[in-house]
This record gives C-alpha cells, sequence and structure tokens, in this order.
C-alpha cells in the first residue's frame, strides 16, 4: 500500500519537472494551459517509475492531473503496485 | 429566435425578472420550458430530437449503472445510435454525393436527399455533450441524474444553439438553480449580453458584408495580393468576433440566471505556437477532443510519435468535418493537424538537443508563422469550394498580383478591428483593475453611473448597426 505523503512528494516533484519550474500543491497546471496533454501522458510515465506503479491511464483525463491533490487521489484510485 | 435581436433581449428581461421573482422550487420548471420554447422558436419539429438524445443517454447510463460489468456494450451503443443521428441529420447530403460520385449515381438523388429536411439547430453540440456524457458515466465520474435534469442539461437555453460545449459535472449540478440573488449577477451577466452583442453587430456583421463580397459562389476572378491577405485576416477577425460575441451572450444569460458556463476563448490570435491556438480557440472543443479522443488515443501508444502525428491527422480532420459536411471543412481541419504535426516535430527534435536554446527569432518565427498558417487556412474554411480556396490562397502567397477592388473603407476597419484585437489583453487587463480599485473605493458617482451609460451606448450601437439581420456563423454547425 502506497503511502499518501510518499505519493504527494513525489506528485509534486514530477510536476515540477515536468512544467520546468516549482509547483505550489493548489496550482492547476492542465486547465491553466500550464501543462498540455502529451505533457500529462510523461507526467504519468515519470510517477509510474519515481513510485514503482502502473497507472492504466485509458480510462483517465488529463484533469485528473490538475493539481497536486487530484494527483493523489488519481493514484490511489486507480494505480497498482509493480511486482 | 437569435440572439442579436430586439425580440430575444426584450424575452431575455422578462425571462430573467420572473425566473428571479420565482420560488426555488419553481425555477427549474420554468427554465424547462423557457427552453423548449427557446428551441421550438428555431422549428417546432425538431424539439423531439433534444429529447431524443436525453432519451438514449438516459437509457444507456442508467443500463450502464445497472450492470457494470457491460458498461462498455452500453456506451458503445448509446454513442453508436448518437453518431448515427448526427449522420442522418448533418451528413446525409454530404455522405451520399460523395457515394453517387463514387459510383456513378445521379448527383441529383444526394441533393434532393440534402433537401429533404432542414437541419436541426445546435445538433453537433448537444450529440457531442451526449457523447461526453456517455463517457463520464463509464468512467464513473458522474451518475444519472432524474431525467428531467438531463433533458434541462441538453435543452438549456443559453448554450443548446452554439455551446460553450459543457460536462455533466459542470452544470447539472447547479442545475437546481438554489442560488439566492446577488446583484453581481446582473451587472457580470448584462456585461457580457452587450459585449457580445456589439462585437458581432458591430465587428462581425460589418466585416461580414465584404468578406461575403470576396468570397460570393462562382466568383471566378483571382483578387489580387493584397485583397488576398485582407479577405483572409478580415475573416479571421470576422469569425472571432462573431463566435466569440455568441458565446459572451451565451455566458451573460447563463449568468443572468447565476450560473455558471465555461470560458470558450482566450485571445487566441495571441498564440504563440499552433497547439496553443488550440488552447485558445473554441476552447471547449478542444477540450473534449483531447478528453474522449486525443488523450485515450496516445496514451494508448504512450505518446509515441508515429501514433501521435496520425491521431493528430485523424481527430483535426474529424474537427473539420464537425464543422461542416463539406471538403473544404475537412480540408481546413487536417491543414491545422498539419500545424501540429510540424509543431510536435519541432519539438521532438528540439528535445533530444538540450543546448540548443530557443532564441527570441526562433519564438518569433513561430508566432508569426502560427498567425499566417491559421489565416491561411481560415481562407479554405470560408470558401464556396476548393477551387475558389487555391485562388485566394495562391496570390496570398506565391501568385502575387498588385491591386485593390474594395473600398478605403474595408482596408482601414479591418487595420482598426485587427488593432482592437491585438490590444484586446491589455484592456481586459486595465478594466480588471479598474473594477477591482472601484470595489475598493465602494460606490463612487462613477461606479453608479458608468455601467448604465456603457449598457446605452452598446444597445444603441447594436440598434444602429443592426440592419444585415446576420445568423451567428456557428450556428450553422
Amino acid at each position: 500500500m502506497l503511502d499518501t505523503e510518499a505519493i504527494r512528494k513525489a506528485a509534486q516533484e514530477a510536476a515540477a519537472q515536468i512544467a520546468g519550474r516549482p509547483i505550489k500543491a493548489d496550482q492547476k497546471l492542465v486547465s491553466s494551459g500550464l501543462i498540455d496533454s502529451l505533457s500529462v501522458l510523461r507526467l504519468i510515465s515519470l510517477l509510474e517509475k519515481k513510485l514503482t506503479i502502473s497507472i492504466p491511464p485509458e480510462t483517465l483525463q488529463p484533469e485528473d492531473f490538475d493539481d497536486v491533490d487530484t494527483m493523489v487521489e488519481t493514484i490511489e484510485r486507480v494505480a497498482k503496485p509493480l511486482p | 429566435m437569435a440572439f442579436n435581436s430586439s425580440p430575444y433581449l426584450i424575452l431575455l428581461i422578462v425571462a430573467v425578472a420572473v425566473y428571479w421573482l420565482l420560488p426555488v422550487g419553481a425555477r427549474r420548471i420554468f427554465v424547462f420550458l423557457a427552453s423548449l420554447a427557446f428551441y421550438a422558436s428555431w422549428g417546432i419539429v425538431f424539439v423531439w430530437l433534444p429529447l431524443f438524445v436525453a432519451v438514449i443517454v438516459y437509457a444507456c447510463g442508467k443500463q450502464m449503472q445497472a450492470e457494470p460489468g457491460s458498461g462498455k456494450r452500453w456506451a458503445w451503443l448509446g454513442i453508436t445510435c448518437l453518431l448515427a443521428l448526427l449522420a442522418i441529420f448533418k451528413y446525409r447530403g454530404f455522405l451520399w454525393g460523395n457515394l453517387a460520385m463514387l459510383t456513378g449515381w445521379p448527383e441529383a438523388s444526394s441533393r434532393f436527399l440534402a433537401a429533404s429536411f432542414a437541419f436541426p439547430m445546435g445538433i453537433s453540440f448537444y450529440t457531442f455533450e451526449a457523447i461526453g456524457y456517455l463517457i463520464d458515466v463509464r468512467q464513473g465520474r458522474v451518475k444519472m441524474p432524474p431525467f428531467l435534469d438531463l433533458c434541462l442539461f441538453f435543452f438549456f437555453w443559453p448554450n443548446i444553439l452554439s455551446g460553450p460545449m459543457v460536462r455533466a459535472r459542470e452544470l447539472v449540478p447547479q442545475l437546481g438553480f438554489h442560488k439566492a440573488f446577488e446583484a453581481r449577477f446582473i451587472f457580470e451577466g448584462a456585461d457580457r449580453v452587450i459585449w457580445g452583442l456589439v462585437q458581432k453587430t458591430v465587428i462581425a456583421n460589418v466585416l461580414g458584408v465584404w468578406v461575403d463580397r470576396g468570397f460570393a459562389p462562382g466568383l471566378h476572378s483571382r483578387p489580387s495580393t493584397l485583397d488576398g491577405w485582407f479577405l483572409a485576416i478580415a475573416f479571421g477577425l470576422q469569425i472571432y468576433f462573431d463566435f466569440a460575441g455568441y458565446t459572451n451572450m451565451a455566458i451573460g444569460t447563463a449568468r443572468l440566471l447565476g450560473v455558471t458556463l465555461p470560458e470558450n476563448f482566450r485571445q487566441p490570435y495571441h498564440a504563440a505556437t499552433p497547439p496553443e491556438f488550440w488552447a485558445r480557440w473554441h476552447m471547449t472543443l478542444s477540450r473534449w477532443i483531447r478528453d474522449y479522443l486525443f488523450f485515450p488515443i496516445n496514451a494508448k501508444w504512450q505518446g509515441a510519435p508515429l501514433p501521435l502525428y496520425l491521431s493528430l491527422m485523424g481527430v483535426m480532420g474529424l474537427v473539420g468535418l464537425w464543422h461542416g459536411a463539406g471538403w473544404t471543412f475537412i480540408l481546413w481541419g487536417l491543414m491545422h493537424g498539419t500545424y501540429l504535426v510540424l509543431y510536435r516535430m519541432y519539438e521532438a527534435w528540439r528535445n533530444l538537443r538540450p543546448g540548443v536554446a530557443e532564441t527570441r527569432a526562433i519564438a518569433a518565427v513561430w508566432r508569426v508563422g502560427t498567425l499566417g498558417a491559421v489565416l491561411a487556412a481560415w481562407v479554405v474554411f470560408r470558401a464556396t469550394d476548393l477551387s475558389q480556396a487555391g485562388r485566394v490562397l495562391s496570390v496570398m502567397f506565391y501568385r502575387f498580383a498588385v491591386g485593390s477592388n474594395y473600398p478605403a473603407l474595408f482596408y482601414a476597419y479591418t487595420v482598426v478591428i485587427a488593432v482592437v484585437c491585438a490590444v484586446e489583453p491589455v484592456v481586459l487587463k486595465r478594466l480588471g483593475e479598474i473594477e477591482e480599485r472601484a470595489e475598493a473605493e465602494g460606490l463612487s458617482p462613477f461606479r453608479v453611473m458608468a455601467r448604465p451609460i456603457a449598457y446605452l451606448f452598446g444597445l444603441l450601437l447594436f440598434l444602429l448597426f443592426d440592419v444585415n439581420n446576420a445568423q451567428f456563423i456557428y450556428s450553422q454547425f
């Protein structure tokens, strides 16, 4: 089981890496136009590496990664740990 | 009944007054009946269509919730029915015409088929909203509301004709109409309605008279290079102020009822790259395409280059087809697809060379190139047929010809409106600052008088310029 704080930390780091600048926890990434849908795919891939998880993105939408809290919620809902 | 008509404005004032006087429990029925009456004013025979769309979504959505194991099947059944409706009501003539061309069947049959019944207003918008709704239910994002709420979601008169294209989770929670009256709803709504009227009548309709002349059906002469460029710029401005004007009126109408609709434009001609243009132009359609088509396709392929480029072309071709049943619209979409592919290729090339900095010159080339490319695509969008589009594009880019065949007022007006478009972000920022300062200062004579004077001036302009009685361009899609 993943620790929520660990997910939050990884989400904030990954978002900052993709956006190329520090990100506040409540900062909107997709709906504000800061990152586009292709960057969300890169963000998902980065989160999978950082947390050693698998995120099946087919049933997700970019705004499921709109801010750090939403990312944590999405990961807790859909992610599967990798063996 | 068009938004840009005096009867609509009078009825809007009456409807808003009645709405706020009614008890909360009666507002939903009132808005539903007003929405039915509004849609029926465009043709009573098609009132059943949004209702039928609601029945499809309700039936399939309920089944998806009852049998989660077969949810995918119900979602596909619903989506297929909705696409079939769209094909029958919007694309039958186009599909039959192309089939007739390929098979040698008489072409007259396609014209007869196309003219056999009229085009139901708003069908492209509410069928796409319905498809989005089904996908959201399938993904567990929304629950099925009561049937009346679902009908109201599709019929809601501020946005049934041409959007903004809303998601269920944005609008359905607001359809209880529980908000208590606040004066700011009226100010915010009236600001948008009157500015939308001015954009439509004073800017879009005036430019439209000259643009119609330049793209008249059967016009075979080649314009001069100057006229070709001015026609492209004038149409780019006309369609922006026409659609943004409509959107402002739709958002403003909803705001008068205390409802918030999503924004559709963010100064699109200030985009620095082709993807940024689509993040600023018709934002609710771009969001739909991104969420329900582009993202799932590319998630499957993890953003690999070839599927990315193919999906960009395919998706933008569909965006073109969504706008209209004609090859000019499809070509317009494919042109935008090409711009997006070229930018993604450049981005991939740059990512492989982290040491190469993006200079101001390169950024400027992308900015100017994006604007030029968007204008070139508008020529194809507006042209009556592909040969007319080819003639205008040829004089713009390589078959240069001197001359000017329009009154001086056309060139001057186009330049003035282009300047308005260029300074729009600065003006909006400044207006926001003035509003904030005025709020901080409390009531002042300026603040009390500014709005009524601005409204009267806007309405006066509307009455003076409303001679063309032109439809909104996007109401044809």
